[in-house]
């Protein structure tokens, strides 16, 4: 009798640990999952009806006080671009870089300016106006706004 | 025993649950590693990004091929031989000067064998003018005015750029060999965008003069290489609506050209002297670009009205039809194979090219192609790309004539081997 409650104790302690370990595992992803940043002048411009997609394929061009919005994106093999493309889209990389590359070779449009890393990203926003980007972990710092798009 | 099982399940579970764990720490770990990495080259190259103004892009490409055939020559003497015969260097500017008004040129430097000759050839590919008269949320209206490339099926418009189409040699509808008809449009275009949450709707119309003094269209059309004269364009257009859907999931096209041309004789007695030609033609496209599979699918019928043109050709009024089926696998993010079947009949009341060997003594095979396709592509890092692909081909009706100047000697069924290397910024 006493065995089986040991056991049970086991059991349950297992059954605690394994949910700390999921729960762990899904923080570890809230962390890993990207950020949108917008430049500290650029926060007052956003509207709900903003659309990151239209944004990223260079369809929406101005913000509503009439500046240019300013992309900035990382290299299509980043594991961050990647990441951010697929959430924050709903596309795969490969179809924005169609959508870039066509613009850029017929002369009808300038594709986002790519940034080597997630450092450069963050001087990026921090010290251009009307620019927007991403980075893979929210940070601190006062220049730094968060874009939460639906 | 069903107890130890149990325990063994849990077990695992928490050996893959904290694998999973660690493996996410890692890609954190390589990610901030390769931050540091590359700060120093950032630094080096942050002086030269600042002195250009934000709103001047530069941007360019390079790609080589290298082609072995049996039978038939491609882009130079390829046959049982290897021929390095195609070189597309390309270089654009665009600078947005207002925000309604923007600049837009690109040079192109091009090596294709025998119709540009070994020095190859450098054009304006673009040059033009936007001005943008609305611009919404909703969508855009604007005209260009100048040299812009031409809306045709899903990659007319970038045909010299290697990277945006998924084989070395593009489907047969884009006829390479009469490739200058159709590359741009002398002239405008009025263009409008419609964005809503279905999908985005693009019109683009081009009205002026296209570049029909190509010596390839000419003997294209009179099967003679000794025409002195050369052909000029009349005016013309091209026009494209373009939905997608989904971020480009799913994109449909209907294309549509009205191209006419006439002979310009170089000497009083020329045979040709009246010869006028004009070309209609449109374009049903369809493309599925998910995560790892894409399938393309693209029919095109033509209507070519020769007049005035020297007896012995078969049919001065074809209806030439075109078609291809086209499979994408991605195996992973950089790497894809394709396989394609591509058909491309000169004459549809004249499928097999009997009646045109009768009339003209040519073979059959200049009439019809029929190819298959399979190739393999790697994106080595996003800008540096490789690819080899292999055509089986039966018939020879898009070849290049002057690449293959002794038209009797024109085989039915050979082989194409390229490889491919591109570089692009």
């Amino acid at each position: 009798m006493r065995l089986f409650f040991i056991n049970r104790y086991i059991k349950q302690k297992r059954l605690k640990s394994l949910l700390l370990c999921i729960s762990l595992c899904l923080n570890a992803q809230a962390v890993d999952a990207t950020e949108v940043i917008v430049s500290a002048n650029a926060v007052g411009q956003l509207k709900n009806s903003h659309k990151l997609q239209a944004i990223f394929s260079l369809r929406t061009l101005y913000w509503p006080n009439g500046e240019k919005i300013k992309v900035f994106v990382l290299p299509d093999n980043n594991a961050v671009h990647k990441k951010f493309v697929k959430e924050k889209l709903g596309m795969f990389p490969h179809q924005l870089r169609r959508t870039w590359n066509r613009m850029t070779y017929t002369g009808t449009g300038q594709p986002p300016i790519t940034v080597d890393s997630i450092e450069e990203m963050l001087d990026k926003i921090q010290h251009t106006n009307n620019a927007i980007g991403y980075i893979d972990r929210r940070v601190e710092g006062e220049s730094i706004q968060y874009f939460n798009a639906p | 025993m069903n107890r130890f099982n149990t325990l063994m399940l849990r077990n695992i579970l928490y050996f893959v649950c904290l694998l999973s764990c660690s493996v996410c720490a890692q890609e954190i770990d390589t990610e901030s590693v390769i931050g540091a990495s590359t700060q120093e080259d950032n630094k080096l190259w942050e002086g030269a990004k600042k002195a250009w103004r934000d709103d001047i892009q530069f941007h360019g490409f390079l790609s080589q091929g290298l082609f072995s055939t049996s039978g038939n020559n491609v882009y130079g003497k390829s046959k049982n031989s290897v021929s390095a015969g195609l070189t597309e260097i390309g270089l654009n500017i665009s600078y947005r000067a207002l925000k309604n008004l923007s600049f837009a040129a690109q040079g192109l430097y091009r090596r294709a064998g025998a119709t540009t000759g070994d020095a190859g050839e450098v054009t304006l590919d673009f040059g033009f003018v936007d001005l943008n008269l609305l611009n919404l949320q909703e969508g855009r209206i604007g005209v260009r005015g100048g040299r812009i490339k031409n809306p045709w099926g899903l990659y007319n418009e970038t045909r010299d750029v290697a990277f945006t189409h998924p084989t070395i040699i593009l489907p047969l509808t884009y006829f390479e060999r009469s490739r200058t008809l159709m590359l741009a449009t002398n002239g405008g275009q009025l263009y409008a965008d419609y964005n809503t949450s279905l999908g985005n709707l693009s019109f683009k119309f081009n009205y002026g003069w296209v570049n029909a003094d190509d010596k390839n269209i000419l003997t294209a059309i009179t099967y003679d290489p000794t025409a002195s004269g050369h052909l000029k364009s009349k005016p013309s257009f091209a026009t494209q609506l373009n939905y997608e859907m989904m971020g480009g999931t799913y994109i449909f096209a209907l294309s549509y050209a009205d191209l006419s041309m006439s002979y310009q004789a170089k000497n009083s007695g020329d045979p040709y002297a009246q010869m006028k030609a004009n070309i209609e033609a449109f374009m049903v496209s369809g493309q599925y670009n998910g995560e790892t599979f894409s399938f393309v699918g693209e029919y095109s019928l033509r209507w070519s009205e020769f007049t005035d043109i020297r007896l012995g050709v078969a049919d001065t009024s074809p209806v030439s039809e075109y078609w291809y089926v086209q499979a994408g696998y991605r195996f992973v993010d950089d790497f894809q194979a394709t396989l394609r079947y591509d058909s491309a009949v000169q004459n549809i009341n004249d499928k097999s090219g009997q009646v045109f060997h009768e009339k003209t003594g040519l073979p059959a095979q200049l009439t019809f192609t029929h190819d298959i396709t399979f190739g393999l592509r790697w994106d080595i890092t996003p800008v540096w790309m490789i690819r080899a692909e292999y055509h089986r081909v039966h018939g020879a009706t898009t070849i290049n004539l002057l690449d293959n100047p002794d038209f009797s000697k024109i085989v039915k069924n050979w082989n194409i081997y390229a490889l491919q290397v591109a570089f692009r910024f």
